[in-house]
């Protein structure tokens, strides 16, 4: 890992600490653990299932799914470092766009994990300086996108397609989806952390006291 | 897509599509096997994919509370997988009582110790297996640790969940009542001929728990979520034996704010396949069931 946006090890957000340490109880079996867990990000997972499914009782089982996939994986999280609240929406995205796919016929489903990839849960400052965001300024960076690109990111975020099905869609040569994609998800970071190394350095510097960021989307 | 390995280059160049779920599943699976097989550093992995959650606040996602039903589905399938996870570890029956008091114990939920020692008494008192499971577990003794398990799991998300609840509205000496109430009918059902029973909320009602019938016919009991009981209103138990149709009045009480009750009814003869019930009756001394049979249960001996 680089240090370009900042030094690693600095210490996380009030609110990402909170949670780690609810995780652990989670991890260690304590139901009122998941209970606390499941109430601060109940409205937020059951949104997200909800708008990638359209259908409520799928998402309900969505959710359900993904809780449960916390609370059985919860000690693989522990070993991280990331955010929380990335860990656990990951796992109900991955799992909504699953259970949409499924309901698709003519896509193969790849084996996914309980748990998101590894690497999506891997110590990165990034949850640290994303901790200390609001509302206000992610969606400023959402603001960056451009059209197409972010058309491209809703599509594959919320709709659930792969690039190709976007490709196909949106009548877009393949490669064109491509970069969309992935200059629409670095122009994202780019804002939301800053333009370069000195005004990250800057965010991840703690100066941001203002919203704790975990509990303000839930 | 072929079979060779994916490069590292080629790898990094899908990380975008990847964290965000948009590969398609060939691609989707080199590139974890990639990630799992690859010493090179791979932030973009991580840097991206942390960005992922934003895209929430894309525009038109709508906040929407889901429905209350939906945090009990989910707190009793992980109780249940909890006392699945702690059952399957051993799945000797004669281990599984104690199993049950780690269970307990481990429930946060309860800060109250789990039935003493003396209450895990010697011998598989707990699954309350069917007839039919009995059977054929006679003929394969100890070799079900999923049935086993799956028993256990109804038994303990009853009993955690109660305690667990009344725990969480900061009633403790309800919820060390209901623990001594759980303890009260492991206890009993221990002895020897005493048969177990569930007693389960029939439709539109509220109220489950479990319950031991002890060799006298008298019948422990430990319910939770009963809704409370009102002016003269009282809980009156039943005992249909098995083979007569006539329920018998057993004794009744009154429940409080918490829902927990424990109770010993009065003995009365109790065969293996006679049904338990609770009804809710205006007031006490009633001789036939006059107002709504709230739960119900069948009794049987455990396997010995």
């Amino acid at each position: 890992m680089n240090n370009e946006f900042g030094p690693r090890g600095r210490v996380a957000s009030a609110a990402d600490d909170a949670d780690r340490a609810v995780l652990v109880l989670v991890a260690a079996g304590q139901l009122d653990a998941l209970q606390e867990l499941y109430d601060k990000y109940r409205v937020m997972a059951y949104s997200i299932a909800l708008r990638i499914t359209a259908d409520a009782s799928l998402a309900e089982d969505v959710v359900q799914d993904a809780f449960l996939g916390a609370w059985r994986n919860a000690s693989r999280y522990v070993e991280g470092k990331g955010s929380v609240k990335t860990w656990l929406l990951s796992i109900v995205h991955h799992r909504a766009v699953d259970a949409v796919r499924r309901r698709r016929p003519t896509v193969e489903l790849p084996e996914r994990e309980d748990v998101p990839p590894a690497a999506m849960t891997l110590p990165d400052i990034w949850p640290e300086v994303a901790g200390n965001l609001d509302r206000e300024e992610i969606a400023a960076a959402l603001t960056s996108l451009s059209d197409v690109q972010r058309e491209a990111l809703e599509l594959a975020y919320f709709g659930g397609l792969t690039q190709q099905e976007i490709a196909v869609q949106t009548g877009t040569p393949l490669g064109t989806v491509k970069s969309r994609v992935r200059l629409g998800l670095l122009a994202m970071r780019r804002a939301l952390v800053g333009t370069d190394g000195n005004a990250a350095g800057d965010a991840a510097g703690g100066d941001r006291s203002g919203d704790p960021g975990g509990g303000a989307l839930a | 897509m072929n079979d060779e390995p994916m490069t590292h280059e080629t790898a990094r160049g899908l990380a975008a599509a990847y964290v965000l779920g948009a590969l398609e599943p060939a691609e989707e699976a080199a590139v974890r096997e990639h990630l799992q097989t690859c010493a090179e550093p791979h932030d973009e992995f991580a840097e991206l994919g942390g960005v992922v959650p934003y895209l929430v606040e894309l525009p038109g996602l709508e906040l929407v509370e889901p429905p209350a039903s939906l945090r009990d589905r989910i707190m009793a399938a992980a109780a249940a997988d909890l006392a699945e996870r702690t059952a399957t570890v051993s799945p000797v029956p004669a281990e599984s009582t104690p199993r049950l008091a780690e269970a307990l114990a481990a429930s946060a939920a309860s800060p109250v110790a789990a039935p003493p020692p003396a209450a895990a008494s010697p011998g598989p008192t707990l699954p309350f297996p069917s007839a039919a499971e009995r059977s054929e577990r006679s003929a394969r003794r100890g070799a079900s640790p999923l049935a086993w398990a799956a028993r256990i799991a109804a038994v303990v998300a009853i009993v955690i969940l109660g305690g667990w609840n009344l725990v969480l509205q900061g009633q403790l000496s309800d919820a060390r009542a209901y623990d001594r109430a759980v303890a009260a009918v492991i206890d009993a059902a221990g002895k020897p001929g005493s048969q177990t029973v569930v007693l389960t909320p029939t439709k539109d009602s509220r109220g489950a728990g479990i319950a031991a019938v002890a060799p006298d016919g008298s019948v422990v009991m430990a319910m939770r979520d009963l809704p409370a009981t009102a002016g003269s209103q009282v809980y009156e138990a039943w005992v249909i034996a098995a083979g007569s149709p006539a329920p018998v009045p057993v004794g009744s009480f009154t429940v409080g704010q918490a829902g927990t009750v424990a109770f010993t009814t009065t003995p009365v003869t109790t065969p293996p396949g006679s049904t338990i019930a609770l009804s809710l009756e205006p007031g006490p001394g009633s001789t036939t069931p006059r107002g709504t049979i709230v739960a119900t249960g069948v009794s049987a001996l455990p396997k010995s």
